[in-house]
């Protein structure tokens, strides 16, 4: 019983090996791609600041009326823009934002974008209505989500949906991920400024320059926030592979050590077989 | 001498952010300078040459396409998808 085990030992071994050489070697990768996607997701910070504080300014303080795209209106239907990862092996980054959309989604009748394919193959799986798709959220350029913007601010407009709301995960740090649902129509009332009385000069006017500014201002949400989620997918990889990798240390100690003792009794057992033979 | 606080995004990156003289961009309107002590304003930007007079009185040109123009106390921002120095 001792030498056969003796050789699953040794394969055992030698499989989790290859495991953690895989592991290793994704969080590598994930390490060397979060360097990347953590300068973008801060060059893509300033606009967003900037841009918020002027789209409030022409949608508020202008000298004209106020426009549709800030008052709230009854939700019968919404659509999410899901921005998940491209691959798994990310701990429960994906999970995560299914779980979480689950459970917002429960008071209307909705529909989804997803960004990445993990998000495109779980709602195609899930049967939920999919408007349009982009597949990858690595690389992901402002055309693309220019697209998008244009695509949803027209089924606003035909009033096909009364919310659009766009999920993404935001990231905190290398340990700490949260995801995140911004509405993006009606804009969000959580950012507006506070309300005084400063009047500003629109030209041409406030409507055709909110018409104008909003696909560029919500193209550059969309991806700012994919910008964030990819930074946010590396990370929780990173971390996944981390822990994969030390669990598979200490599994192959464990099992040289077994490895050990059943050699050990192996020889024990032949040298009492001799030593009984001797005697005789 | 009084100057405007000029910053220049796009959500690949911001390209200015410091005092400024004078600048000078291409609205949809046509061309319009921005000085010290400007009213609140905003416009939408159209394609074309936007002239930035620093405050060392150097003046450097650069491409925006799109966007708007943003000026609210002296803080001027300029937000465009495209922003390129004529210099690089």
């Amino acid at each position: 019983m001792a030498g056969a085990s003796m050789k699953d030992i040794k394969l055992r071994i030698r499989s989790v090996e290859s495991t953690m050489q895989i592991t290793k070697a994704m969080q590598l990768v994930a390490s060397s791609k979060l360097r990347g996607a953590r300068a973008r997701m801060e060059a893509s910070r300033p606009y967003m600041k900037v841009a918020r504080t002027a789209i409030w300014d022409i949608a508020l303080h202008n000298t004209g009326a106020q426009s549709h795209y800030v008052v709230p209106r009854e939700v019968k239907h919404r659509c999410y823009i899901v921005i998940a990862g491209d691959r798994g092996l990310a701990g429960s980054y994906n999970s995560n934002m299914f779980k979480r959309i689950e459970w917002d989604s429960r008071d209307a009748n909705w529909c989804v974008i997803p960004i990445g394919r993990k998000a495109r193959d779980y709602y195609a799986h899930q049967g939920v209505p999919i408007i349009t798709e982009i597949e990858k959220v690595e690389g992901l350029t402002l055309e693309q989500c220019g697209e998008i913007a244009q695509h949803i601010l027209d089924a606003y407009d035909d009033g096909t949906y009364e919310e659009i709301v766009l999920a993404y995960t935001s990231f905190v740090s290398v340990l700490t991920q949260k995801t995140k649902l911004k509405p993006l129509l009606p804009l969000d009332a959580h950012d507006a400024p506070e309300r005084t009385n400063r009047q500003m000069l629109c030209e041409p006017d406030a409507d055709s320059m909110l018409k104008g500014f909003l696909p560029q201002y919500l193209a550059g949400l969309i991806y700012s926030a994919a910008c964030d989620s990819f930074a946010s997918e590396q990370a929780a990889r990173r971390v996944a592979m981390d822990s994969a990798t030390k669990n598979a240390g200490e599994m192959i100690e464990d099992l040289s050590l077994r490895y050990n003792r059943a050699r050990q009794s192996s020889i024990t057992q032949e040298l009492t077989e001799i030593v009984a033979g001797a005697e005789h | 001498m009084a100057m405007i606080h000029l910053t220049i995004v796009t959500p690949e990156g911001k390209f200015y952010d410091d005092d400024a003289q004078r600048v000078m961009v291409r609205t949809t309107g046509g061309e319009v300078a921005i000085l010290p002590r400007h009213i609140d304003y905003s416009a939408s930007l159209g394609e074309g040459e936007a002239r930035v007079t620093e405050a060392d009185g150097n003046v450097r040109r650069a491409k925006v396409s799109g966007g708007i123009l943003h000026v609210a106390s002296d803080q001027v921002h300029v937000i465009t998808q495209r922003f390129e120095w004529a210099e690089q």
